[in-house]
């Protein structure tokens, strides 16, 4: 099937300062009527990948090639121009608008009367489309009334309408029942059969090798290889996505476990975290892996008592201390490193004294701040955590990303604690940073402290945990030792195939 | 630390030199005109009309750090001031009909922030929504007349040390003072700071944010309380129009201080220097004849302008971060 090709990709390489690029020197080619699915883990770059070529940021080397022309980088406006549609999940649509007006939005059929929109005209073009694709949707349906699965059959629909020749699909399924994912293949099949060309990402092995004529597995941002469906199973594509080099994994010093100090009893949010029960000891990093939006995160958010949660408690050293808010946690001795620092951490504007001192100040100070003392506390965890700082008056957010974390983590250490809530704690870290945060979890470890480290970074994982729990669709499945196991075993956890 | 000091200081240097530039510009074009300008008579009068404004715009300071506006501050000073002036009408002795226009003030200041709390809508909705509702109070208490006191209550407004400088003046430098080392020095300041750079970020550092929300709103009502009881003295007479306008000039000068409308960043010194650039500005207008029509049109102008200089410098600020 030599058919025509759309799009050429050739080196494109995306750095967010971190050391290791989040994309590096991918190249592939697609032609009409292809469906090419990428797979990868959580961070292997399938992300930065559509970011790209939608346009949503630039790349910092390589080139696409679209209808002829090649381009460095795009801008959004252009990649849809050029016929390149991104489906995102239930966004881009105007909810107070008919399915209709939504798919002529920005283009409007004009009535006789020049500034009039012709509604009925519009109906009746949206109806032919949608029937074309055999979609069962009302064009004169308000878009606040449809289902998410009927609202990303629409924005394909809208994308069609603009003579989309590229469509990228970045999970589409994941938030679909079993009827909807059927049908959404089976329009997949449809925009295959029209010449449409798909890029399909999604962490589901069975719907890509159901409906992928190509694979293109990445690995920590860069591309193992293309192949046709027919020349790989299931089981190269999980050796590829994982295995790597050991440099990667991090010898941690291994600490003697005591006896169990934290207990979390069936912990339930209905539909987010499903009646989630396990122990930490002291002494231990307790892992927590699974695929993003498994329910990792929120679990925390209930440990940490930033979400009501439906039932469930927590004890530490046999007390129940289940906090109903970030500040009985944190006086119960339960600490949150959050994943997103920018938004649930940091005090950009303001300096990296304040930004230290301020749990101290909370916990331990009188109302008329001690100033002296808190500079002294900054001036020795700054040092103790080597954060590369001009001056400790100096805005946190004009830090390194590493050393924006580490200065985020170095406000929990002023004060003793119990439970260390760890969310993807390297992210967008650098690797001197990172080790230093790895050295900092052990030894709360050797301090008979219990760590919990959510990570989506497999050697991560692998290497500081002494168990691993694996959640998947909002339960933990499972709570394996970290003894000898497999990174391709716990990715099939992760997924779901056994 | 001393490094730190120094850089603290280069940046508020350059605030102030430019703020106190444009005074000594607009000082000298004015004195040029009319040499009336500079006569000490004048002098204490632009210090008499930046004490009001300055105690308003010191509360503002609180609340828009804290990433939070009150717009009914205005309307709120003419409601307070209309109970006070009618309580003094009637004889009641002083230091209750203060207390109550304080109380007045710290009660509306409150029913802003908690209704915009409740219903989780924006503080400058809320308050613009509660100009109304002050304004409409103090319209159906007087019955829409001037209440005057004069000869009752002159004692604050007319005090000057040593004939020249105005009671007034020197209690709103104390107001600057107390809030100053408030931001400065105070664990109360670290929270608004902290709630005016990320909310979400300081409710998970255990600082709870309604509480302290309500008690920014309460200081900006007390100040606003006691912005009123100057105001009061000062011209003898109170009707609900009284104080109309002045939430804008304090906003301006708070952000013509340097402090950002988003919040999390900002300090009282500017607001000083911002107040007294207003003031300066209100007084030549005045003696150069501009119509007042147009000194409307000038305070307007300015604002925006003051806006548009914070959002460059903040774009110029996250372009070298």
């Amino acid at each position: 099937m030599p058919s025509e090709v759309v799009l050429a990709v050739s080196g494109l390489t995306k750095s967010y300062g971190a050391q290791r690029p989040a994309l590096s020197e991918v190249s592939f080619e697609l032609r009409a009527g292809e469906v090419l699915c990428v797979v990868g883990e959580n961070g292997a770059g399938k992300s930065t990948l559509i970011k790209l070529l939608s346009g949503a940021v630039a790349p910092g080397a390589g080139s696409m090639t679209l209808r002829g022309a090649t381009f460095s980088a795009l801008v959004p406006r252009q990649a849809m121009a050029l016929g390149v549609a991104t489906i995102y999940q239930d966004v881009e649509l105007i909810d107070s608008l008919t399915v209709a007006d939504n798919i002529f939005l920005g283009a409007e059929r004009p009535a006789a009367a020049g500034f009039m929109v012709d509604a009925r005209a519009q109906e009746a073009e949206a109806r032919r489309h949608l029937e074309q694709l055999h979609i069962d949707i009302d064009p004169s349906a308000l878009v606040e009334t449809l289902s998410s699965a009927q609202k990303q059959n629409l924005q394909i629909v809208k994308a069609l309408h603009q003579e989309a020749r590229v469509l990228i699909m970045d999970e589409p399924t994941s938030s679909l029942g079993y009827e909807e994912k059927r049908s959404l293949m089976a329009l997949v099949k449809e925009l295959k059969g029209r010449g449409i060309a798909v890029i399909y990402i999604s962490h589901y092995l069975e719907e890509v090798f159901e409906i992928g004529d190509t694979i293109l597995i990445l690995k920590d941002g860069e591309r193992v290889g293309t192949w046709r469906r027919d020349e790989v199973d299931v089981d190269f594509v999980i050796r590829s996505m994982v295995g790597r080099d050991a440099s990667l994994f991090y010898r941690r010093e291994k600490v003697a476990l005591g006896a169990v100090r934290v207990e979390v009893k069936g912990m339930l949010w209905p539909g987010v975290v499903e009646d989630v029960s396990f122990e930490i000891h002291a002494g231990e990093i307790f892992g927590i892996g699974g695929l993003v939006g498994s329910g990792r995160t929120e679990l925390a958010g209930l440990l940490y008592g930033m979400y009501p949660r439906a039932a469930g408690e927590l004890c530490i050293d046999g007390r129940r201390v289940t906090p109903r808010n970030p500040q009985e946690a944190i006086r119960s001795g339960i600490r949150l490193i959050t994943e997103d620092r920018r938004k649930f951490a940091m005090f950009g504007p303001r300096s990296v004294t304040e930004n230290v001192a301020i749990v101290h100040n909370e916990l331990s100070g009188g109302p008329v701040l001690a100033l002296a003392e808190e500079a002294r506390i900054t001036d020795r965890l700054v040092a103790q955590l080597h954060i590369a700082v001009a001056s400790t008056a100096q805005a946190i957010e004009s830090l390194s990303g590493g050393n924006q974390q580490k200065a985020v983590i170095a406000r929990w250490m002023i004060e003793d604690a119990d439970l260390y809530l760890f969310d993807e704690p390297t992210k967008g870290v650098d690797v001197g940073a990172k080790e230093e945060i790895y050295k900092l979890m052990v030894e709360f470890a050797r301090a008979g402290k219990c760590v919990l480290m959510i990570s989506s970074d497999m050697p991560e994982l692998l290497s500081m945990s002494d168990r691993i729990g694996v959640m998947r669709a909002g339960r933990m499945v499972k709570v394996v030792e970290n003894a000898g196991i497999a990174e391709q075993f716990l990715i099939k956890e992760f997924i779901g195939i056994s | 630390m001393g490094r730190e000091r120094k850089a603290g200081l280069s940046i508020l240097g350059s605030q102030w030199f430019l703020l106190l530039i444009v005074m000594v510009i607009i000082a000298a074009g004015t004195g040029a005109i009319n040499p009336r300008f500079f006569r000490v008579n004048n002098i204490v009068n632009i210090l008499e009309q930046v004490s009001t404004l300055g105690v308003v715009a010191s509360g503002a300071t609180i609340l828009i750090i804290s990433g939070n506006f009150d717009i009914s501050v205005g309307a709120s000073i003419g409601l307070s001031a209309c109970v006070m002036a009618m309580l003094m009408k009637a004889d009641t002795p002083y230091a209750w009909a203060i207390a109550a226009g304080i109380a007045v003030a710290l009660l509306c200041s409150l029913f802003v922030g908690a209704s915009s709390i409740l219903f989780r809508a924006p503080s400058f909705i809320i308050s613009l929504a509660a100009i109304g509702v002050f304004r409409g109070i103090a319209l159906f208490l007087t019955q829409a007349t001037l209440q005057t006191i004069y000869g009752k209550f002159e004692g604050l407004g007319s005090m000057r040390f040593f004939g020249v400088l105005p009671l007034i003046f020197v209690l709103s430098l104390a107001v600057y003072a107390a809030v100053g080392f408030l931001l400065r020095y105070s664990r109360l300041g670290r929270r608004v700071y902290a709630i005016g750079s990320n909310e979400r970020a300081a409710y998970l550092a255990g600082i709870g944010i309604n509480f302290n929300k309500m008690l920014f709103f309460a200081i900006d009502g007390l100040l606003v309380g006691i912005a009123a009881t100057m105001l009061l003295s000062r011209v003898g007479a109170a009707q609900p129009a009284t104080g109309s306008g002045i939430e804008l000039q304090a906003i301006g000068a708070v952000v013509i201080g340097g402090t950002p409308m988003n919040g999390g960043k900002g300090r009282i010194v500017g607001t000083f220097f911002g107040v007294l650039l207003m003031g300066v500005i209100s007084n030549a207008l005045n003696m150069l004849q501009v119509s007042p029509y147009f000194q409307d049109v000038t305070f307007g102008m300015l604002i925006i302008l003051s806006v548009a200089v914070s959002a460059l410098s903040q774009k110029r600020g996250r372009a070298a971060a």
